[in-house]
């Protein structure tokens, strides 16, 4: 298994100057949130992260808590985080829980 | 001797190996059993309708929790709640939001103000655990048949109207969930219910459960299932709900905590009980 993958996620970086694209792939659970806090802590040094959510086949509660740690990463590591490819069933979620009320709070940017 | 020594070790090693596991595995299951009797405790009993709460864990012990609060004003205060997570962890914050909802529930008003209060004592410890709940509470007023709530970023609970052949969500009221930020203040909002009305609430372990094919339960099915069986008792809804999920997912594991509470107007009826615990009458 490659850095990177795990059965159920995979995630794809890609890097244009100051802004760290994250593409995620498949399910964020608690198997694989580990997986995505890994990549956020290898965070330095950027204006922008944009996490992807184009791939995504399922989220949870543990994955709603691992884009709250890229909110609060975005506080301590001073980068703007941006949401996007989110579909309607997980825009619904993440409108229900308040994450983007959170995330604006933080200075963050939905697209 | 040498290898005589390594022998000798190897097996202290999985001799304490075996003690921690069974150790581990006898205080799991007490950790269960306590919270298993919290969450299925004495239930009063109110005229004018009835109540029953279910929460089926996906691990052994599990995060999801509901509760129900009689108030000095006569209301019943409900509710319902998924931490973030699953298992012990989850389960640990459990009893945090537990012990913080009884607290609130003695010296609010409203569930806005127990939602309030409940953010505020929680905020600090939910951030630095990088955690967050879900919660849905309400007030239910016997002598009127008016149900209040308030909402942390749950689910809205699902109002099954007696006279009219359709299941959908009590008007919207919005609120971040406890824990995201602080000092958040939660707004109430009101339903009048009448004889024969249900009230639906629930975790999102029913609605996102997978079948084979991955495909999510959805609310859908659950609205479907619910106009099934509108006519019967509390119980038997939850029942029909749980056969429902289990034939969907045909036999696959549980992957998160379930939980429901079913609240159904009565004009005769003067009873409220908890699926799991005796009457209490």
């Amino acid at each position: 298994m490659k850095a990177g993958e795990n059965m159920l996620l995979t995630v794809e970086k890609e890097v244009q100057h100051r802004t760290t694209i994250l593409k995620v792939n498949g399910l964020i659970d608690i198997t694989t949130t580990n997986l995505l806090d890994v990549y956020l802590e290898e965070i330095n040094g950027m204006d922008t992260v944009i996490l992807d959510f184009s791939g995504l086949e399922f989220i949870d509660s543990t994955g709603i808590g691992a884009i709250m740690n890229a909110i609060y990463a975005s506080e301590e590591k001073n980068f703007t985080l941006k949401l996007q490819g989110i579909d309607e069933l997980t825009d619904e979620l993440f409108e229900t829980v308040g994450l983007y009320e959170i995330l604006a709070a933080f200075q963050g940017e939905v697209i | 001797m040498y290898k005589d020594k390594l022998t000798y070790s190897r097996q202290l090693d999985q001799e304490e190996l075996s003690s921690m596991d069974k150790t581990l595995k006898r205080e799991i299951n007490l950790a269960r059993n306590i919270q298993s009797q919290l969450l299925n405790g004495k239930t009063p009993v109110f005229q004018g309708g009835k109540v029953s709460g279910a929460s089926i864990p996906a691990r052994l012990i599990g995060g999801d929790y509901y509760d129900f609060y009689p108030l000095v004003n006569g209301k019943l205060r409900i509710v319902i709640g998924d931490v973030m997570g699953k298992g012990i962890p989850a389960a640990m914050l459990m009893i945090l939001t537990r012990g913080a909802f009884r607290s609130a529930a003695e010296t609010t008003k409203s569930p806005a103000e127990t939602l309030m209060s409940m953010n505020q004592a929680l905020y600090s410890d939910l951030r630095i655990l990088k955690s967050f709940v879900t919660l849905l509470c309400a007030d239910w007023d016997p002598a009127s048949s008016v149900l209040t709530y308030a909402n942390a970023g749950h689910h809205l609970p699902l109002f099954i109207q007696a006279k009219q052949e359709k299941v959908e969500e009590v008007p919207k009221v919005k609120g971040i969930m406890i824990g995201g930020l602080p000092n958040q203040q939660y707004t109430n909002k009101s339903i009048q219910l009448s004889n024969q009305d249900t009230v639906f609430f629930y975790t999102d372990g029913i609605i996102e459960a997978l079948n084979e094919d991955k495909e999510q339960y959805r609310l859908e099915r659950l609205i479907q299932t619910l106009l099934l069986h509108k006519e019967k008792g509390v119980e038997e809804i939850q029942t029909s709900v749980l056969a429902s999920v289990e034939a969907f997912t045909n036999g696959l594991a549980q992957r998160d905590d379930i939980t429901m509470v079913v609240l159904k107007i009565n004009d005769q009826q003067v009873e409220i009980t908890s699926l799991n615990s005796p009457l209490m009458k």
